[in-house]
C-alpha cells in the first residue's frame, strides 16, 4: 500500500463531502475564460486610451481563429504578402491547445474534423499540403496518413453498469428499438448521396453547396423532435443519441435545433478514404489545433501581430481599424478587412445592419461550451465490458463524454501520463441563463458540472489517485446553433456575399460551428482578395 | 516489578494484534487488488472477532485466567505467525477457497486477540491493583504498542523483511510472552513445564520458518509457474520471472514464455542471421525489444558491425539482463559489450523523437495481443522504422506464428507491403513455441536468402535455410488486409487465432 492509497483510504473514510471542507486536497483547478474580459469591454463601451500609433497595411485579417488562419495561409500561399494577422484574444480560437509538458498535448476546444466530402476541396487542400492526406486528393476515396485515422477503439457508451461498443446505449436485437434504429441509418445513409432538383447533393459539407431544393429546405422550418415524431422515430435510446449529437455539434437538443440541421448532421457525411471505413475521421492529441498551428507556423513574423480590434469604421478609401496591442491603442489604415471573428463580437465594432445584416433580428443564438482537461499520472481502473476508447460517453448524461488525449499515440506501453478532454455544454438552461450561471458559477461548481461522466464512470475518489490538475475552459458563445430557420437568414446570406472593402469569415456565416464552415468562408474571402 | 513486567506484555501482545491485521489487510489487496474493500473488510471482521474473543473470556475461570492467557499467546503466536505464509500458499496453490481461508483465519486470530486484553485485566486485578489504575496502565500501553508497529509496519519492516517475515516475527514475540509469562508465574500455571516445551516448540517452528521464508515463497511461485523460481520482480510495465529447472532458464512476462534457454538459440538464430548474413556492409543495427540481450548476442558474432542501438522499454528487463550471472553467462554479457548502447525508451516514442539511420533493424517486440501493443504492427510504425533505415538496409519482425495464428501472420505481411516493404517471410521450429513466424523486408528487391553462413552456427544451414523459406501446404500464405488503425484487424486475428488454438 502507497502513500496515495492511505490517503484514499483516509480520504474516502472521512467522506468525499469532508474534501471540499479542506481546499488542499482537491486537485488544482484552473479556469480559463478565453476573450471574456475583452468582450464583456466591448459590450459595455469601455473607455479606451487613445491611439499613439498608426500603420498601413493592404489587407488586415482580424482573427487567427480556423477563418482567419485559412485566409492568410491562402494569401500566403498565392505569394501576396502585404497583409497583417491580427490574432485577437485568443490565437487558435476555437482549435487552441494545452501542453501539460513533455509533449503531452490536449484539446481546448474543436479535436476531429470527419474525412472529407468532395465539394471539401479546401479542406483537402489543406491536408494534402500538410502530408496528412497522401494521395488522391481530387478522388473519392483519398490515401490519408494513417497516424491521423481515428485508432481503434473509437467509442464506447456505459449504459446499465457497464461499457458497450457504440454510442448508443445497446438494445435487443429485433425489439421495435433496433427496428427504428436500423430504419434511421438506412434513411440517412440513402440521403447522403441523394440530389435535390438542382442537381447538388441536399445536405453537403460546406452547408452553401448543398441543393437549394424547397421540397428539402422547408424541413428547415420545423424542429428536429417534430420531424422524428412525425416519422415514427421515437425509440427512447435512439431519441438520446440524437440528442446527444445535436447537443454535441450544435450546442442544443432536438427541440431547439432545426429537422434540416439534424439530418445534415448525419447525410452531409460522405467522405471517404482508401485506407479507413466509412464514417471515419481525422484527430490528434492536441485536436485540431495541429491543422491551425500549421497554419500559423507558415506566417512569417512580419505578417502577425498579437493585439485585438476595438473598433471598425470603413472610409471612402479604406477602413481604419481600432487595435488594442497590449497595453499601446494604435490605428490601422487597410485597404480592405477579412473580419474573422464570431458576429456577437463583431456587432460591438461594426455596424452590421449597414452590411445587411439586423442584429437584434438575425444573430444566431451562441451556445457555451465547457472543455474540461483533466491531467492524469497513469490511467484510473477501468469497469467491465470494452476498453478505454477515444471517445467515452455515458447514456442519458448531461455531459457529453470524453475523449483520451493520448488515444492516438504509437507507443509500446500505455504512457505514463495522459489527458481526459470532458466536454460538456448546459442545455437545461437557455444560452443567456447558461452563461449567467457560467459567470457566477465558483471553479469547484463549474469542476462538478464538467466531471458528471467522469465521476459516474471511475467515482471521484479514484481519479484523485491519478489526477493532477484540471484545466476548464470556458467559452461562453461558443457555438451558433442551428435553430429553426436557420437556413433562411437573411441577414446571414447578406454578409456572405459581400465583396467590399470588408470582407465576413467565420462559421457563423454558415450557421453552425464546423472547421470546414469556418474554413471555407476563410478560403472564400482569401479568393477575393486575390481576385 | 513482575505486574510491570505483564503491563509491558499488554504493549507487545497489542503490537502484535495490530500487526496481523496488517499483515492481512495489505496482504488481500496485493494479491487481490481493491484496497479499500480489502482494508475495510478485514479491519470489520477482525474487531467484530475480538468483540467475539472478549464477550467468551467471561467463560474462563479466574484461576484459570492466567493459564489461558498462556495458552492463548501460544495459539496466537502460531496462527498469526503462520498467517502471511499460509495465504500465500494458498493463494499460489488452490486461489478458489483463498477468501475463506483468509477472513477463517482473521476471525480465528480476531478471536483469541480479542480474549487477550480482559485476561491480563483479570490477572492484574487478582493482585488488587486499584482499578483506575488497572485500567489506565492497560489501555495505555494497549494504545501504545498499536502505534509503534503502525509505525513500523509500513515504514520498517514490510519493506525490509516482507510480510512473511514479518508474521514470523510478531509470531515469535507473542510466544516469547508466553514463554516469558510462564517463567515468571510457574506456581500459578498448570503444567507450566509441558507450556515451555509447547512454547520452545513452536518458537524454533516459527524461528525455522523465518530463516526459510524466501523457500516459502519459492513454494508458492513455483506452484504458479511449474519450475523453480530463481528471480521474480514486478516493474510499473510487467511481471518478470526467472524459473529454472535442471539446465533449462525460462523468462515470462505476464505469465507468458519468452524464451526456453533449451531452444532460444533457434529462435535467435532465425531472427537474426538471414537478415544480417545478407548485409556483409552493415554497421549500425537497432534492435527494438529484445531487452533479454540474446539477439545482441547473435549479432555481436558479426566482426564488421560497429555499433548497436537497443530500445528496450523497461529497465529492470535490460538490468536483469545485464547483472544477473545466469543470465549473462546465457547471453554472453551482450548488453554490457562496449559496441551496444541500451536505450530504456519506449519503442514509439524513440523512433518519433531521434533521426539516427540503420543498416538493419531487429524488431522483437510483444505479440499483437491488445489494442496498444497491435498499434506496433501498424502501416505508421513500419513507415517510421523506413525512415530509419538506410535504402539498401533491411528489417526483420517477429510476427507471431504462421500456423497457430495465420491470419495474424499473413496480417504484418500485408502490413509491411502497404508501407512500402519488400517482404521475405520465413519460419522456422522452436520447440518451446512451437512453429514461429518472421517477415524480413527492405525497400530492394534484391535480396535472396543466405546459401552459406560466415560464422558457425548451432542450427542454421544452407538446408534449413532453404526450408525456412518455403511454406508447405499446411501454412500456405493467405490473402489479408493491412492492418489499418482504424479497427486494428490484427488484434481481433490474434486473439481468434490463439483462442481456436488453445480450446
Amino acid at each position: 500500500m502507497d502513500r496515495r492509497q492511505f490517503l484514499l483510504l483516509g480520504a474516502t473514510a472521512a467522506g468525499v463531502s469532508a474534501c471540499h471542507a479542506f481546499p488542499g486536497l482537491e486537485i488544482p483547478v484552473r479556469v480559463d475564460m478565453p476573450g471574456m474580459a475583452l468582450g464583456h469591454q466591448l459590450r459595455d463601451a469601455h473607455a479606451w486610451p487613445a491611439a499613439t500609433e498608426h500603420r498601413d497595411v493592404d489587407t488586415l485579417i482580424l482573427g487567427s481563429g480556423v477563418a482567419g488562419l485559412t485566409a492568410a495561409w491562402q494569401l500566403q500561399k498565392h505569394d501576396y504578402r502585404n497583409y497583417l494577422l491580427l490574432s485577437g484574444p485568443e490565437p487558435l480560437g476555437n482549435t487552441a491547445y494545452g501542453d501539460a509538458g513533455r509533449g503531452l498535448r490536449y484539446p481546448k476546444g474543436a479535436h476531429y474534423l470527419p474525412f472529407p466530402t468532395r465539394s471539401s476541396t479546401h479542406v483537402r487542400e489543406l491536408l494534402a499540403d500538410m502530408g496528412v492526406l497522401v494521395s488522391g486528393e481530387h478522388e473519392s476515396h483519398p490515401y490519408y496518413d494513417e497516424a491521423a485515422i481515428l485508432h481503434a477503439p473509437d467509442e464506447r457508451i456505459w449504459a446499465d453498469g457497464k461499457w458497450s461498443p457504440g454510442v448508443i446505449a445497446p438494445v435487443a436485437a429485433h425489439s421495435e428499438s433496433a427496428r427504428q434504429q436500423a430504419r434511421f441509418f438506412r434513411w440517412v445513409e440513402q440521403l447522403k448521396t441523394q440530389k435535390g432538383s438542382d442537381g447538388l447533393r441536399l445536405f453537403d459539407i460546406p452547408l452553401v453547396l448543398s441543393s437549394q431544393d424547397d421540397d428539402w429546405r422547408r424541413l428547415d422550418m420545423m424542429p428536429f423532435s417534430r420531424w422524428l415524431d412525425q416519422q415514427g422515430y421515437t425509440d427512447s435510446a435512439l431519441r438520446a443519441y440524437l440528442d446527444y449529437a445535436c447537443r454535441d455539434d450544435y450546442g442544443a437538443g432536438c427541440t431547439h435545433v432545426s429537422a434540416w440541421a439534424g439530418l445534415h448532421y448525419f447525410a452531409c457525411r460522405d467522405g471517404h478514404a482508401s485506407n479507413g471505413a466509412d464514417g471515419g475521421l481525422l484527430t490528434w492529441p492536441e485536436g485540431l489545433g495541429r491543422l491551425t498551428q500549421w497554419m500559423y507556423n507558415r506566417l512569417p513574423a512580419a505578417n502577425v501581430m498579437a493585439g485585438s480590434a476595438i473598433r471598425i469604421q470603413e472610409g471612402q478609401h479604406n477602413v481604419t481599424v481600432d487595435v488594442l496591442a497590449g497595453k499601446t491603442r494604435m490605428t490601422i489604415a487597410a485597404r480592405r478587412v477579412i473580419c474573422a471573428m464570431p458576429l456577437h463580437v463583431l456587432k460591438h465594432l461594426v455596424s452590421l445592419s449597414d452590411y445587411g445584416f439586423d442584429v437584434p433580428q438575425q444573430m444566431p443564438p451562441h451556445a457555451p461550451w465547457l472543455v474540461t482537461n483533466l491531467v492524469l499520472q497513469g490511467f484510473p481502473p477501468e469497469k467491465d465490458g470494452e476498453p478505454l476508447a477515444w471517445d467515452n460517453v455515458r447514456a442519458g448524461s448531461d455531459g457529453l463524454g470524453y475523449v483520451v488525449a493520448t488515444h492516438q499515440w504509437i507507443r509500446e506501453a500505455m504512457p505514463e501520463r495522459t489527458v481526459f478532454t470532458a466536454y460538456r455544454n448546459l442545455p437545461q438552461f437557455s444560452p443567456d441563463a447558461a452563461r449567467k450561471w457560467l459567470l457566477a458559477a465558483k471553479p469547484a461548481d463549474l469542476f462538478d458540472a464538467a466531471m458528471v461522466d467522469l465521476d459516474e464512470v471511475y467515482g471521484r475518489p479514484r481519479l484523485w489517485r491519478h489526477a493532477q490538475y484540471a484545466e476548464i475552459t470556458v467559452r461562453g458563445h461558443a457555438m451558433a446553433t442551428p435553430a429553426v430557420g436557420f437556413l433562411h437568414n437573411a441577414g446571414l446570406a447578406a454578409l456572405r456575399k459581400q465583396d467590399g472593402r470588408l470582407l465576413f469569415a467565420h462559421s457563423d456565416l454558415s450557421g453552425l460551428s464546423l472547421f470546414e464552415e469556418a474554413s471555407w468562408w476563410g478560403y472564400q474571402a482569401a479568393q477575393k482578395i486575390l481576385g | 516489578m513482575v505486574d510491570r513486567l505483564l503491563v509491558f506484555s499488554v504493549f507487545v501482545v497489542a503490537s502484535c494484534g495490530l500487526a496481523y491485521e496488517l499483515i492481512a489487510g495489505a496482504l488481500s489487496s496485493y494479491l487481490l487488488g481493491d484496497s479499500l474493500l480489502q482494508f475495510s473488510s478485514i479491519i470489520g471482521c477482525y474487531l467484530f472477532a475480538m468483540g467475539v474473543g472478549s464477550h467468551f473470556s467471561k467463560y474462563i475461570r479466574d484461576e484459570d485466567a492466567l493459564t489461558r492467557f498462556v495458552d492463548i499467546e501460544l495459539l496466537v503466536g502460531l496462527l498469526g505467525g503462520i498467517s502471511a505464509a499460509l495465504l500465500f500458499v494458498v493463494f499460489a496453490w488452490l486461489s478458489a477457497p483463498f477468501r475463506s481461508v483468509l477472513y477463517a483465519l482473521v476471525f480465528l486470530i480476531g478471536v483469541c486477540v480479542g480474549m487477550e486484553i480482559p485476561l491480563v485485566m483479570r490477572v492484574l486485578d487478582r493482585q488488587q491493583m486499584a482499578l483506575r489504575d488497572l485500567v489506565s496502565k492497560v489501555l495505555t500501553f494497549d494504545y501504545l504498542g498499536a502505534l509503534a508497529v503502525s509505525l513500523l509496519f509500513p515504514l520498517v519492516l514490510a519493506p525490509q523483511l516482507g510480510m512473511i517475515r514479518t508474521g514470523l516475527l510478531f509470531g515469535m514475540c507473542n510466544v516469547a510472552v508466553a514463554l516469558w509469562t510462564t517463567h515468571l508465574y510457574r506456581q500459578h500455571i498448570a503444567a507450566s513445564t509441558a507450556r515451555l516445551v509447547k512454547g520452545g516448540v513452536i518458537l524454533g517452528g516459527l524461528l525455522a520458518a523465518f530463516l526459510y521464508a524466501d523457500r516459502i515463497t519459492h513454494w508458492s511461485e513455483h506452484g504458479l509457474f511449474g519450475d523453480e523460481v530463481v528471480y521474480s520482480t514486478t516493474t510499473p510495465y510487467q511481471r518478470l520471472v526467472v524459473t529454472q529447472w535442471k539446465d533449462d532458464l525460462r523468462l515470462y512476462i505476464n505469465g507468458n514464455l519468452q524464451f526456453s534457454s533449451k531452444d532460444e538459440h533457434r529462435y535467435h538464430e532465425a531472427l537474426v542471421h538471414p537478415l544480417l548474413t545478407s548485409l556483409p556492409w552493415a554497421r549500425q543495427v537497432l534492435v527494438l525489444g529484445g531487452g533479454d540481450g540474446l539477439a545482441v548476442r547473435e549479432l555481436l558474432k558479426y566482426p564488421q558491425i560497429e555499433h548497436i542501438a537497443l530500445v528496450d522499454l523497461d529497465p529492470a528487463m535490460t538490468q536483469l539482463f545485464s547483472t544477473s550471472p545466469r543470465l549473462t553467462a546465457l547471453n554472453k554479457g551482450s548488453l554490457r559489450n562496449p559496441r551496444v548502447t541500451v536505450v530504456n525508451e519506449d519503442a514509439g516514442q524513440w523512433l518519433e523523437q531521434h533521426s539516427r539511420m540503420f543498416d538493419a533493424i531487429v524488431v522483437d517486440f510483444p505479440d499483437p495481443s491488445n489494442f496498444g501493443l497491435g498499434k506496433l504492427y501498424s502501416v505508421p510504425m513500419f513507415r517510421l522504422m523506413s525512415h530509419h533505415l538506410a535504402e539498401h538496409g533491411r528489417l526483420v519482425v517477429q510476427s507471431t506464428s504462421p500456423y497457430f495464428a495465420p491470419r495474424s501472420f499473413w496480417c504484418i505481411d500485408a502490413t509491411l507491403k502497404e508501407a512500402g516493404f519488400n517482404t521475405w517471410p520465413y519460419h522456422t521450429y522452436v520447440p518451446s513455441f512451437g512453429e514461429w513466424g518472421f517477415i524480413l523486408a527492405g525497400k530492394t528487391k534484391d535480396f535472396t536468402p543466405p546459401a552459406k553462413y560466415p560464422i558457425p552456427l548451432k542450427y542454421l544451414d544452407d538446408d534449413e535455410t532453404r526450408r525456412m523459406f518455403r511454406f508447405p501446404a499446411d501454412m500456405s500464405p493467405l490473402k489479408m488486409e493491412p492492418n489499418r488503425l482504424d479497427n486494428q484487424s490484427l488484434v481481433h486475428y490474434f486473439e481468434q487465432d490463439w483462442h481456436e488454438v488453445s480450446r
